[in-house]
């Protein structure tokens, strides 16, 4: 082929140009949806400069001490084209990577894996059958020897089958074996959130449900950039890690991402937004929320202008992204309370044995005199997402506005 | 008690050569039996890997064949299928790829809830659904998969009700909370879809044997768990079989092997012959048909329902087709499949054709019918269509009702908040307003 040709005469040109291109193939309807949060959103880093200088990165050159970023490229990406450009470096660099799950081979109902098994080969990247249990305990096996086993779940709402292989061998396999046996090889991704249309079955975040299953990690990435970094780290970690895409973000999401192999770390929050009078957390696509709902207070428009008082206007929000879910960043949220002394937690799932329990919980007894106000936790109510009302069911901005407000004038 | 007693059969001879098969031995040689099973011993080590005893797939029973003629043997039954029958038959057949048709256009120009994901089609199955709705009674339950509404169509749900649901418009009896196609009529006993995969089948045993143990009901209805041959794949197939052949409890099993589980072909979803030669594993009668034979299937679902009632044991019919359509409005098919292949599969094989033909050879049907019948079809759903998209979206309240009998602390106290939110904000702020103004009572707090 000639792009190997050109690889071995000129190393330094980018490998994956051929399957992270878009191809010829009739682009089946958008099954990702729009958010205008997404859309509107200053976050994304969309010059190459920007993207270089992500806060976190690890580049993972082969020669070991290159921590320059002259020279360095990126490429416009959105969240699936990162997602595969990770999952291309992974099967590059280690062999006994291999990628499975439903409908893998052809590219994926979200096209994560597009072009992965014409590179790899079908030995690498294979469908399997229909079952969820089974997905979860072949990757199991296989990474009990000590391959990279890469599985995909093709919505977190069908995870639940998985779940006694997840929760009962994956978590326990390192413990119950006196340390002698473990999965670290063990990534399991999968789509989650809701994205405006999925009702019940396509909405769900469990992330909840994981918290109990100690052992096992816990990751959402927010961006094409942060998907690619958390994802290589994901699946290099010596721990079974359940990687979670939100998949409104799949389309919508776009940065320019730098194409080399980078890690960004487990288990450690970001500050998006630094601030002094209030820390909002999140995870996944309420970031966007989030940050409309700072707009909306800093400068709100004429029609809510009315019903927010100008005295919480300046209000200076501390933005942070948790990203790592299990085990998740306490010192950062800690750190960042004791300074603003209110704390709001936004999630999508719902409120009852959400996520946001536990890091109340946590956070009120570390940082229990410093607060000035009760953790507020703004979630998806307890009920399951019916489709028709999906639009007053997940947190929005002006719920997340409502809410910073309450908790401003507590 | 027959003495035991070595029988040199030509059985066993083939048995010990082939290596492969095993043939039904005699019950008993000198070697003795093995309980619990009462499995005859033999010194020969033979493995075995074949239902059919020869390594042959197992067959196909068929009716009518590609030109709707009847083929060699066939038994064509006359009564069920007399001039008045079979129209209704046809015409069920018909209003499902119509019904296809027009949704998945609405869908594509955006008429049908924004971006909603699903409107399965069911291009080439539709003798399988049609053929098992007809042998069915109007009241045995249904657990369906996705691709059945040709059995909820058959029972008398009106066009109206396919409408409300696909809408999600407060019309649906299910209230608006789910994605199209997932269904569900009581009156109808229709159990409600849910989009997980194969979780019905295993419920199907349940609902079974409810229907054993209620006086009324036993040896009346079976429960039937209609699925893909992907779905088969899940555990909960196995569970289902299991119980419902074990306990036991009357499930009809209806697996419906159309080729594809989105992307994945046959191939790379299983090695065995298919989802009937499971059948045996579990001690469960078994029949494979042609599913795009509605009239092998009408014969071949009727004797499994009465060997269901009579033996009040799980019964398998694997019905064989193929997924001419794509698996849904989000998926291109042609990107995994050659399209040629499909456009001989419609031209050479389908379900619709071949049973039309038949009637015209009976003299029940002409073209006159025909150009009739697909007018009327496409008026009468395209009617349900417009109307259903004047109606409003359900009432908010219903966000929070159902989730228990009983309303608990929790639901009430976030009902109440989003009372709060939508009297502060509702009036003023734009993007709730216009999402207001399409539910029913919208612009009103919910109360």
């Amino acid at each position: 082929m000639l792009a190997r040709r050109l690889r071995s005469k000129f190393p330094a040109l980018s490998r994956r140009w051929q399957t992270t291109a878009s191809t010829t193939a009739i682009e089946p309807p958008p099954a990702g949806g729009h958010s205008s949060s997404v859309a509107s959103s200053q976050l994304f880093r969309i010059t190459r400069e920007s993207a270089l200088r992500t806060p976190g990165i690890s580049w993972q050159d082969e020669e070991s001490d290159r921590n320059i970023i002259g020279g360095r490229e990126t490429r416009k990406m959105n969240l699936y084209q990162a997602v595969r450009d990770a999952l291309s470096i992974a099967l590059s660099k280690d062999d006994t990577a291999v990628i499975f799950g439903e409908d893998i081979a052809f590219g994926g109902v979200f096209r994560c894996t597009m072009g992965l098994a014409e590179e790899f080969g079908r030995e690498r990247v294979f469908n399997t059958p229909l079952t969820e249990q089974g997905i979860a305990g072949f990757g199991i096996g296989l990474a009990s020897m000590g391959h990279t086993a890469i599985a995909e779940i093709q919505f977190a709402d069908y995870i639940f089958p998985a779940f006694d292989q997840l929760v009962n061998e994956a978590a326990k396999f390192r413990y119950r074996s006196g340390g002698h046996f473990s999965i670290g090889g063990l990534t399991v991704r999968t789509p989650t959130m809701a994205v405006g249309h999925g009702g019940l079955y396509h909405s769900q975040s469990p992330e909840g449900f994981f918290m109990g299953a100690s052992g096992l990690k816990v990751v959402i990435p927010r961006s094409p950039i942060q998907c690619k970094g958390l994802l290589l780290s994901a699946i290099r970690d010596p721990n079974p890690v359940i990687f979670m895409e939100p998949k409104i973000l799949y389309r919508s999401a776009v940065e320019q991402v730098p194409i080399d192999d980078f890690s960004l770390p487990l288990s450690r929050a970001e500050i998006l937004i630094p601030g002094s009078d209030l820390t909002l957390l999140t995870w996944g696509t309420p970031v966007y929320h989030c940050e409309s709902a700072l707009r909306l207070l800093n400068s709100p428009p004429p029609s809510l202008a009315p019903l927010i008082p100008p005295s919480l206007r300046n209000a200076k929000v501390e933005l942070i992204d948790l990203r790592t879910i299990l085990p998740w960043d306490v010192e950062t949220v800690v750190e960042s309370v004791r300074r603003t002394k209110r704390l709001v937690i936004v999630h999508e799932a719902g409120m009852t044995g959400g996520v946001g329990g536990e890091i109340a919980a946590e956070v009120g007894k570390r940082a229990f005199l410093r607060l000035e106000a009760p953790v507020r936790r703004i979630t998806g109510w307890d009920v399951p997402a019916g489709l028709q009302f999906e639009k007053f069911n997940m947190p929005d901005a002006v719920r997340i506005l409502d809410g910073i407000m309450e908790t401003l004038s507590y | 008690m027959h003495p035991l007693s070595f029988r040199h059969s030509s059985l066993l001879t083939r048995a010990c050569s082939n290596g492969r098969t095993l043939s039904t031995l005699a019950a008993s040689t000198s070697l003795g039996c093995l309980p619990p099973a009462h499995s005859p011993a033999v010194s020969k080590l033979a493995f075995f890997n074949s239902v059919t005893g020869d390594s042959s797939k197992i067959p196909s029973y068929r009716v009518l064949d590609v030109f709707g003629v009847p083929i060699e043997g066939a038994k064509v039954p006359e009564v069920s299928i007399a001039p008045f029958a079979s129209p209704k038959k046809y015409e069920h057949m018909q209003l499902l790829p119509t019904l296809d048709d027009i949704l998945c256009s609405g869908q594509r120009q955006g008429r049908i809830p924004f971006y909603s994901l699903t409107s399965y089609l069911k291009y080439g199955e539709e003798a399988t659904v049609i053929g098992t709705a007809a042998a069915l009674a109007d009241d045995d339950e249904v657990l369906s998969q996705y691709r059945e509404t040709g059995v909820l169509l058959w029972r008398g749900f009106t066009l109206d009700g396919i409408m409300a649901q696909v809408f999600g418009n407060h019309e649906d009896s299910g209230k608006g909370r789910q994605i199209a196609v997932h269904y569900g009529s009581k009156q109808h006993h229709f159990h409600t879809i849910s989009s997980p995969l194969a979780t019905q089948i295993s419920q199907a045993a349940g609902v079974g044997f409810a229907l054993k143990r209620d006086p009324a009901r036993r040896s009346k209805n079976v429960a039937c768990a209609f699925f893909g041959e992907g779905a088969a794949s899940e555990g909960d197939f196995h569970a289902g079989m299991l119980l419902a052949a074990t306990l036991p409890s009357p499930t009809l099993f209806l697996a419906r092997n159309n080729g594809f589980a989105i992307s994945t072909p046959n191939s790379q979803q299983f090695y065995g012959d298919g989802i009937s030669a499971r059948g045996p594993g579990y001690g469960v009668d078994t029949v494979r048909v042609d599913g795009n034979d509605v009239l092998a299937v009408m014969n071949a679902v009727k004797e499994a329902r009465r060997r269901c009632l009579e033996g009040g044991r799980a019964v398998l019919v694997e019905m064989m087709t193929y997924r001419i359509g794509h698996h849904s409005t989000s998926d291109d098919s042609y990107v995994y499949r050659e399209r040629q292949e499909v456009e001989d599969r419609t031209k050479n094989d389908n379900p619709i054709t071949r049973f039309r033909l038949f009637m015209e050879s009976r003299g029940w049907w002409n073209e006159t019918d025909e150009d009739e019948l697909a007018f009327r079809l496409r008026r009468d759903v395209i009617k349900a269509f417009k109307r259903a998209e004047t109606v409003k979206k359900p009432d908010l309240k219903d966000m929070f009702t159902d989730v228990y009998a009983e309303e608990p602390w929790n639901i009430k106290e976030q009902r109440e908040e989003l009372i709060a939110l939508l009297k502060k904000y509702g009036q003023v702020w734009e993007p709730w307003q216009n999402e207001l103004r399409t539910l029913k009572n919208g612009g009103k707090p919910v109360d």
